[in-house]
């Protein structure tokens, strides 16, 4: 093995770390405004009507959804589906790697400011891979990292005081499951399919 | 006989409204992460960073900029971007701090022993982003640029400095950042 410039090292890794937090996804609402803005196509006139009438049809149907039970915010969501793409996509490892729930939890401590409440320990369907300190909602949180066959799952647990009824939300293909429990807000990312999801979340709750 | 002019190069309508546009808005609309991510780094707020992406592709398909033929469209949006943003300072009456090229850092001593390069790869974002946003506006641009995959061609390019400046202000941008994360992490 040869010896490397320290400095040289030291650079490559801030490098690294960079290359993985420059690129942020858009937020959902500017993105759909610059999709309307400049992706629009000339329709005739009937296709407007009928976008008119579906449009509000939806906005009533959600408006029942809304008055029955409150969807996640849409920050929530896709700062969970944020989050779960840079650690998917970082290309060092996680802060700690450990298959052991012992290990990987002590780590928090002196890292936040609170103690993540998760004691599933991880098991053969559903392997800890290990954890690292997430910005949620503009807060530090705990990134959980489990696999399940060749699909990575995030789990986030952030200190949250408002009540969040149990929420699934699909964006872009990515599936969250978002649920509250003693003042910590969970969100559970994946690409995996809801009935994965479930199972974990029901190991999680347990 | 008067003297020829030279021929401006061949310039393309980037967004004619038409079909013809849609092609080239979806693909300026693949980049809009790494152009908000740029955003952010050069912005104080989120709401600031999203207004000059917009601004940005409404200068990019509104046909205001004219995109060269032949020219990179990745490329071309950073620039438009970085405009954006200097106008957006100006309109704000922001002083942007400028990096002097004529002064070189003075390599500070440093020691990177085992324990310390680990700090590094256990770097939390957030001490990262604070770092970077302590770099004056054109390292903290180049540096990101950089971290996006850009050469140091293309950056000179988009930053419309000599690909030797680029490399002075990157030489410089990195030392600043190893003196703020020494002792952060």
């Amino acid at each position: 093995m040869t010896d490397l410039d320290p400095t040289a090292e030291a650079d490559r890794l801030i490098a690294a770390a960079l290359s993985d937090c420059v690129r942020m996804p858009a937020p959902r609402r500017l993105r759909d405004q610059l999709v309307r803005q400049h992706l629009r196509t000339r329709k005739p006139w009937w296709s407007w009507a009928a976008a008119f009438a579906l449009g509000a049809a939806t906005a009533a149907v959600f408006a029942l959804v809304i008055a029955r039970d409150p969807a996640p915010t849409i920050a929530l969501v896709d700062e969970a589906v944020g989050d779960h793409l840079r650690i998917v996509s970082a290309q060092h490892p996680l802060a700690v790697e450990a298959s052991d729930m012992h290990q990987v939890k002590p780590w928090f401590t002196g890292r936040l400011d609170f103690v993540p409440p998760v004691s599933f320990l991880g098991d053969d369907e559903f392997r800890l891979r290990g954890g690292d300190i997430a910005i949620f909602l503009g807060h530090k949180a705990a990134a959980f990292v489990y696999q399940r066959r060749l699909h990575t799952i995030s789990l986030f647990v952030f200190a949250d005081a408002d009540p969040r009824s149990r929420e699934e939300t699909t964006v872009r293909g990515f599936h969250v499951l978002s649920w509250a429990t003693a003042g910590f807000g969970m969100a559970l990312v994946s690409d995996i399919g809801w009935d994965d999801l479930r199972l974990l979340e029901a190991r999680l709750r347990n | 006989m008067p003297m020829a002019l030279p021929r401006k190069p061949r310039l393309a309508v980037v967004a004619d409204r038409g079909e013809p546009g849609a092609s080239l808005a979806e693909q300026a609309l693949e980049h809009v992460d790494e152009l908000y991510g740029l955003a952010r780094h050069l912005c104080a707020t989120a709401s600031d960073a999203e207004d000059i992406v917009q601004e940005t592709y409404a200068r990019a398909l509104g046909g205001v900029a004219r995109l060269a033929a032949d020219s990179n469209l990745r490329a071309w949006l950073f620039r438009i971007l970085r405009n954006c943003f200097i106008d957006q300072a100006r309109r704000k009456k922001i002083v942007l701090e400028i990096s002097d090229d004529s002064v070189g850092d003075r390599p500070a001593h440093e020691v990177w022993d085992t324990a310390a390069l680990d700090q590094l790869r256990y770097l939390a974002a957030a001490d990262l982003e604070r770092a970077v946003a302590t770099l004056p506006f054109e390292l903290r641009f180049i540096v990101v640029l950089d971290a996006q995959g850009f050469n140091e061609a293309e950056i000179a390019d988009i930053a419309r400095c000599a690909p030797g400046t680029v490399k002075s202000r990157l030489f410089r941008a990195r030392a600043r950042l190893r003196a703020a994360l020494q002792g952060r992490t």
